[in-house]
């Protein structure tokens, strides 16, 4: 009778042993690593903090159901194909630092054993760890570095979601020669005289400087006159040798490649030293910041940048509004350039690694080269996200495009963006000449 | 002509604005014969001093001197007492990686405190205002303030050197410290008192360039280089020397300018194409290099 007392005991032991642990074990989906690489301190630090809640918003979307997004990732609670593994974002803080970052990427991958990489915003820090993942045969994707260089060497590895600097200056020569030609909205033809003299200062890390020498091509393609191109440090605290520099040239459109702190003094320099070119444009990073604005205020009024997301395209497109309205919950700012890239990037690893259905290398590479996202499941205005897999830029997004806003004063009389390229989307009147200062 | 003109102005406000920056560094190795490689990080407090309380108070930028004075002087002596004085007894070597040390201690706290974000001012009297002499040349106000302050402390602290009773004892500890000990001078008390001085010009210095220049706890080490080759040509040691030796730095950082002049009025067009903006602070390291390899002593310099 005791024996049995003690078999029923054990039984039932046995039970609640596979009771409690049973269901776990059967519930527990593999997690899946994704180390990302950005600028979390430093003078980028509040474009770090930007890319990581990009990043963060979307793996959000990809671990939980969000049945109003109209997504699928995120209709899916983690990624169906591989039992509903979560994704878990591992960052790393490059500072900037294109050896740190090749160092963290190291860590990433033996220590952390990481399923694949995302980053790094800075071109520079981006070429660093790309080479590190190719050469352990790691997958990476990068959603917003726009050195063209990057997706020329013909990694095998590595995919860029982002269109990059070539397609972007492309637009801005466009958009000029649109001027001459009276298609942009709110300004009459403009003699080509008028803004035929170009002047540019560029930062000098792999970004600015391949600008720069984009600037010098297409000015000469499109029959501008560059008369003064130079580069900088983006961590200068003075650029007033610069700016008398720019001024000396006397052009009439000022062309610059910045990150946060240093288009903030560049324009606070211009400023000051009275410039008073038609036209300003910014190759996106630091010119379409939050703090660029919150600093500047009113003074930016005219300023051109480029970028793939403003937030007047909640308006065209509602899927953005959604989103938009979860990051701005969650930080107090709205999606922009950084942000919502980042976004996107996240978003293609959890679309590649749902079609891989795999966490294996191979396989990843296999999905990537043949992913095909459309366009209504972007944040971003592009056509969808598909890579190139042949020819001269092997990983790089053939869909994606980009766009040229303006600062205008808004109705609360506040700053923002209004959409001026392409032409066919445009928001408000271009306000040209710029005011000046 | 403009240009020429607009180069040699700016290089002669920055100039000012950087001898008044090296004071310190020279008062301090006049003094006691310390290298110190905290000067920057010092300058980098003088920053945050200005801004945290033009910030908390309301008040404008310019009137938080006395604040950074008061916060310089009190770090200088503690500095000494807690720390130089030790240094003084090893050897030359230690008090070389000593201050190193405190340079390093220094800008980590800072970025522990403060992080690692650029912090600027945007508000007060001058921040953002210049003016235009005609010719093409404009001033801005903060610089032309800090220039003309340089010059008034220039002037103040040759003049406590030379004429005071502190002052020449101050001298008399610098030119020999054993002497003056016999002489009943409490040469401890004179070392202190220098650091109090140089910290506090560098402070002060500090509080004023918040105006136009953006703090985060890096940006002493540009000015440190910068102070190093401006105190090593006008002779370490010499308070004439470093006014003199910033409006040479001052001037040299305006190469480019020089070069836009040429390039533009001869209209040179291969000119153009250089980037001599971005070789700026290349010709002030490069005139150190050659001072220290020709000259060691610099311009004024009576030690060596």
């Amino acid at each position: 009778m005791r024996s049995l007392v003690k078999i029923n005991v054990f039984v039932l032991c046995l039970l609640m042993v596979t009771g409690l642990f049973g269901p776990t074990n059967v519930m527990a989906a593999k997690e899946i690593k994704i180390g990302v690489i950005y600028p979390l301190t430093g003078g980028a630090a509040a474009a770090g903090r930007e890319l990581r809640a990009g990043a963060e918003l979307a793996a959000k979307l990809a671990n939980g159901v969000f049945a109003d997004i109209p997504m699928t990732m995120a209709q899916n609670e983690g990624i169906k194909s591989l039992g509903g593994a979560k994704i878990k974002l591992i960052f790393k803080d490059h500072e900037g630092n294109p050896t740190l970052g090749a160092d963290l990427a190291k860590k990433l991958i033996l220590d952390d054993k990481v399923d694949g990489i995302l980053g790094c915003y800075f071109s520079s820090v981006t070429k660093t760890v790309s080479a590190v993942a190719e050469q352990y045969g790691v997958p990476m994707i990068n959603g917003s570095s726009t050195s063209p260089s990057l997706t020329k060497r013909g990694f095998k590895w590595f995919w860029r979601t982002t269109p990059h600097d070539k397609w972007f200056t492309k637009d801005l020569f466009e958009l000029l020669k649109g001027i001459t030609e009276g298609k942009v909205r709110g300004v009459k033809g403009v003699s080509k005289k008028e803004i035929k003299n170009i002047a540019s200062a560029c930062e000098k890390t792999e970004w600015g400087s391949h600008v720069s020498g984009l600037i010098k091509d297409m000015s000469k393609e499109y029959g501008f006159n560059l008369k003064k191109s130079l580069l900088y440090t983006a961590k200068s605290t003075d650029l007033s040798s610069e700016v008398r520099s720019l001024k000396a040239a006397k052009p009439d459109v000022m062309l610059f490649a910045s990150y946060a702190s240093d288009a903030i003094l560049m324009v606070n320099t211009l400023k000051a030293q009275k410039a008073h070119p038609k036209i300003i444009w910014g190759q996106d990073a630091g010119f379409e910041k939050p703090e660029f604005r919150n600093t500047l205020g009113s003074s930016i009024e005219g300023i051109l940048t480029r970028t793939v997301f403003l937030p007047k395209l909640v308006e065209i497109k509602p899927l953005a509004g959604k989103v938009n309205a979860m990051y701005k919950a969650k930080t107090g700012n709205d999606l922009g350039g950084a942000s919502a890239r980042a976004f996107t990037g996240l978003q293609t690893w959890v679309y590649i690694l749902e079609k891989a259905g795999s966490t294996k290398p191979a396989d990843i590479q296999r999905a990537a080269n043949s992913i095909n996202i459309p366009g209504n499941e972007l944040v971003v205005p592009w056509a969808g996200i598909k890579f190139s897999t042949s020819g001269e830029e092997l990983g790089q997004n053939v869909l994606g495009s980009g766009l040229i806003g303006q600062y205008q004063k808004q109705a609360d009389g506040s700053m923002g963006l209004e959409i001026i390229y392409p032409f066919d989307v445009s928001s408000a009147d271009m306000i040209f000449p710029l005011p000046g200062f | 002509m403009s240009i020429l003109l607009s180069s040699i102005v700016a290089g002669l406000l920055f100039g000012m604005v950087l001898a008044f920056i090296s004071l310190g560094l020279t008062i301090i190795f006049g003094v006691m014969d310390i290298v110190n490689f905290a000067h920057g990080e010092f300058l980098m407090i003088g920053m945050y001093t200005g801004l945290f309380t033009a910030q908390a108070t309301g008040i404008d930028p310019l009137l938080t001197l006395p604040v950074a004075a008061l916060v310089g002087f009190s770090l200088g002596v503690i500095c000494y007492y807690g720390f130089i004085r030790f240094l003084l007894r090893g050897p030359i070597l230690a008090q070389l990686l000593g201050t190193f040390g405190l340079m390093l201690l220094l800008r980590n706290l800072a970025l522990m405190i403060f992080g690692s974000e650029d912090r600027a001012l945007h508000k007060g009297i001058l921040v953002g205002k210049s003016f235009e002499l005609g010719m093409g040349v404009i001033i801005p106000a903060t610089k032309a303030v800090v220039a003309g302050l340089s010059v008034v402390a220039f002037l103040a602290i040759w003049l406590f050197m030379n004429r005071s009773r502190v002052g020449k004892a101050l001298t008399a500890t610098a030119l020999n410290a054993q002497g003056a000990r016999y002489m009943g001078i409490p040469t401890e008390r004179m070392n202190a008192l220098a650091w109090g001085i140089g910290v506090a010009t560098v402070t002060i210095a500090g509080a004023l360039i918040v105006n136009f220049w953006p703090v985060n706890p890096f940006v002493g080490i540009l000015f440190t280089m910068i102070a190093f080759t401006i105190v090593a040509l006008g002779g370490f040691g010499s308070i004439p020397g470093a006014f003199f030796a910033g409006i040479i730095v001052g001037l040299i950082t305006e190469i480019p300018g020089f070069w836009d002049f040429i390039t533009y009025t001869f209209n040179v067009g291969w000119m153009a194409d250089v980037p001599m903006t971005s070789l700026k602070y290349m010709w002030v390291y490069l005139t150190y290099f050659v001072i220290m390899v020709l000259r060691p002593r610099g311009l004024f310099g009576w030690k060596h």
